[in-house]
């Protein structure tokens, strides 16, 4: 990372704000790190795509309390099994963890000072991210998941988190998830907000051996939002970590997903980004086969109109006697408008050589021959358009397990691809 | 019902028809037939509007009205249908709802009430029965997943709720084993009726046997070689097309 200026005091302003208590050597790590840093720019290859001078040019600060309605965002699967922040903060009577079975921790980071010691300490092994490094300076509270040896939890586990700015803010989520040996997992994790903010949210996750996580993380950024998101699992011996990204809020997002799989493991790292107006959404994926036979899917579907962008780069690492690895990769992009941009990126670094990788990348408009299809059903060119955007939409949003969660999804890809008048959902 | 004179037709600037002149009536069933290649299943796509063939010349009525005159999902609701080839799947979309969604498009257009989902619900299922479904494909997605003869099923269904004045059905034969064959052939026997009219376009004579046609024609080159009764069918099953083809050149087929 170069330290190209680019006019912007925001790590500046941000780190000279009061530094939140505990984790006093993570944070001074992190902290270390960003000394000299500044914002990258455009000339970073990482970066290329995606200018952050917008961000810059704004005056974040860090966030005060605030509360807010969390009626409309309540899911009935998980009324008893949520945790809830608003604005960074943990917001107690607006959480519910009654229902989480005995010998699970679900709690507030802030009152679960043992997981300091696990905090931090999923590492892939490079710098960390400056978001991530911010994060890991300033985060005021989080969720700390932690599930014992064995146990399967029935019911899904809800994530939060809600940011309300009236002036510019900046918000820090952090999540530690750590499931033991043999544990199974759902999670839901929910981002969502009004005004303009920066929300920099940072998820560990850490696999013991066999242990299945479930991970469906929804982004719903206000529109004038900016959301840099750090995910970081590290998956044991034939456990299996499997994620779905669904971004369709923020002007602009980027997503930083990295997986390393032990042997035998199995990862998934799924996508969809809805995009319309000048937003720009960008993942930097990456997967890590670091050990034999381990399996990964990877499915990263945008749908661009207006004068939005979508950015992929999906690197798959297979390290040098991981053999067996079966590494498939699909980035699959709908553009719907001329001025519509997508960049998509394989980049494969293979170092062992019994392997299967495979990868594919196609950018394009709705296939005539499926809209002759439905307009030889009677459907007018409209509505055969906006009815094959929404299945090219649905075709991921039908593989989320939580029901309420896939509903409401639906529902928002409806409206957003003006199919919901022709009321056709599967 | 449907009257085409001398028409012509290009797919990215060749000629692929090359004058057809046919005419359909009412309560008639017409088969088109022909080598691979001939140009048979462009016919079919010509009349129900692909985008992707330029009409060069010629005239095609369909019911008194100029057919060219209408966009592609016009055609379907006036009452053309055609049962694709290869029907394309559409994820997401329940294969129900994409019925009723059809179904009240032409129902609107012919000013009749719209079903709501209840209602539809008893309607389809006296459809199903008719092209034996299992009740299973009305949830899942359009055509997702689904094999090469449940596609097949699925068209006639969708013939089956829209109920055309004149379907076309290209090839509705292949990837159908022979029980599934006689099946949707007898169903759409039983939707034919004296107001309405059939075209078939096969390769094999096969099909012929369970849905018998009145008229045969022979298309190769982009025209219609030799036009017969049905037993035409059984002469080409015996003979395959080499003698019409070559009698064409001789200039006697005719």
């Amino acid at each position: 990372m170069t330290s190209m200026v680019v006019g912007s005091n925001l790590l500046v302003d941000l780190l000279s704000g009061p530094r939140p208590a505990e984790w006093a050597s993570l944070r001074e790590a992190a902290e270390g790190r960003l000394e000299g840093r500044d914002l990258p720019t455009t000339k970073d290859e990482a970066w290329k795509y995606t200018d952050l001078k917008a961000l810059a040019a704004i005056p974040f600060v860090a966030a005060p309390r605030a509360t807010v309605d969390i009626s409309a965002y309540l899911l009935p699967e998980m009324v008893g099994t949520r945790q809830v922040f608003v604005n960074g903060h943990h917001a107690p009577h607006a959480s519910c963890a009654s229902a989480v079975p005995a010998g699970v921790r679900f709690l507030p980071l802030s009152t679960a000072s043992e997981a300091c010691h696990a905090l931090g300490t999923v590492k892939n092994g490079v710098t960390p991210e400056l978001f991530e490094d911010l994060n890991s300076a300033r985060f005021e509270d989080g969720a700390v998941i932690l599930v014992p040896k064995n146990l399967k939890v029935a019911l899904p586990l809800h994530l939060l988190f809600l940011t309300k700015a009236d002036t510019p803010i900046a918000v820090f989520p952090r999540v530690l998830v750590v499931l033991e040996p043999g544990a199974e997992l759902e999670l839901v994790e929910e981002h969502h907000g009004e005004g303009t903010y920066l929300s920099c949210p940072v998820v560990e996750v850490r696999l013991g051996e066999g242990a299945i996580l479930r991970h469906e993380r929804v982004q719903r950024e206000s529109p004038e939002a900016f959301h840099l998101g750090t995910l970081k699992a590290e998956v044991g011996r034939h456990g299996q970590y499997h994620s779905r990204t669904l971004s369709f809020g923020a002007r602009f997002s980027r997503q930083h997903p990295w997986v390393r799989l032990a042997e035998g493991a199995e990862g998934t790292l799924d996508g969809l980004a809805l995009l319309d107006d000048q937003q720009v959404a960008d993942t930097h994926s990456f997967m890590h086969h670091a050990e034999p036979n381990a399996v990964s899917h990877q499915l990263h579907k945008c749908i661009v109109d207006g004068k939005a962008r979508a950015i992929f780069n999906g690197q798959v690492r297979v390290a040098p006697g991981a053999q067996g690895t079966d590494a498939k990769q699909q980035s699959r992009n709908l553009l719907l408008s001329e001025t519509a941009r997508v960049d998509t990126k394989p980049q494969l670094e293979i170092y062992a050589d019994d392997v299967k990788c495979s990868h594919g990348a196609a950018v394009g408009q709705l296939d005539p021959e499926e809209l002759f299809y439905l307009e030889s059903r009677g459907l007018n060119a409209d509505d055969a358009r906006n009815l094959l955007t929404y299945g090219f939409a649905a075709d991921v949003l039908q593989r989320v397990p939580v029901a309420s969660v896939r509903r409401a999804l639906r529902q928002l890809v409806m409206a957003r691809t003006q199919a919901a008048s022709l009321g056709v959902l599967a | 019902m449907l009257s085409i004179k001398n028409l012509t037709a290009s797919i990215n600037g060749t000629p692929v028809l090359k004058g057809i002149d046919l005419d359909i009536k009412a309560g008639e069933i017409h088969a088109i037939m022909g080598p691979n290649g001939s140009g048979k299943s462009t016919l079919g796509k010509v009349l129900a509007g692909h985008p992707a063939y330029e009409v060069t010349g010629g005239e095609v009525l369909f019911e008194g009205r100029d057919l060219f005159s209408l966009a592609a999902d016009e055609r379907a609701r006036a009452g053309l249908f055609m049962g694709f080839q290869h029907p394309i799947e559409v994820p997401g979309v329940s294969n129900s709802s994409f019925l009723r969604l059809a179904y009240n498009k032409k129902a609107e257009a012919e000013g009749r009430d719209e079903l709501d989902p209840l209602e539809f619900d008893d309607f389809i299922h006296e459809k199903i029965k008719l092209v034996a479904m299992r009740e299973e494909f009305l949830d899942r997605s359009l055509n997702e997943g689904f094999s090469g003869g449940e596609k097949k099923r699925n068209e006639i269904l969708q013939m089956a709720v829209l109920e055309p004045k004149l379907a076309i059905l290209d090839e509705l034969d292949s990837g159908l084993d022979i029980d599934a064959l006689r099946v949707l052939g007898d169903a759409v026997n039983r939707l034919q009726r004296a107001d309405r009219a059939l075209l078939i376009i096969t390769h094999f004579p096969r099909i012929l046997e369970t849905i018998q046609p009145h008229h045969v024609h022979v298309l190769s080159g982009g025209r219609i070689l030799k036009s017969a009764g049905k037993e035409l069918a059984l002469e080409l099953e015996e003979r395959g097309y080499d003698w019409v083809l070559e009698a064409s050149a001789a200039g006697g087929a005719r």
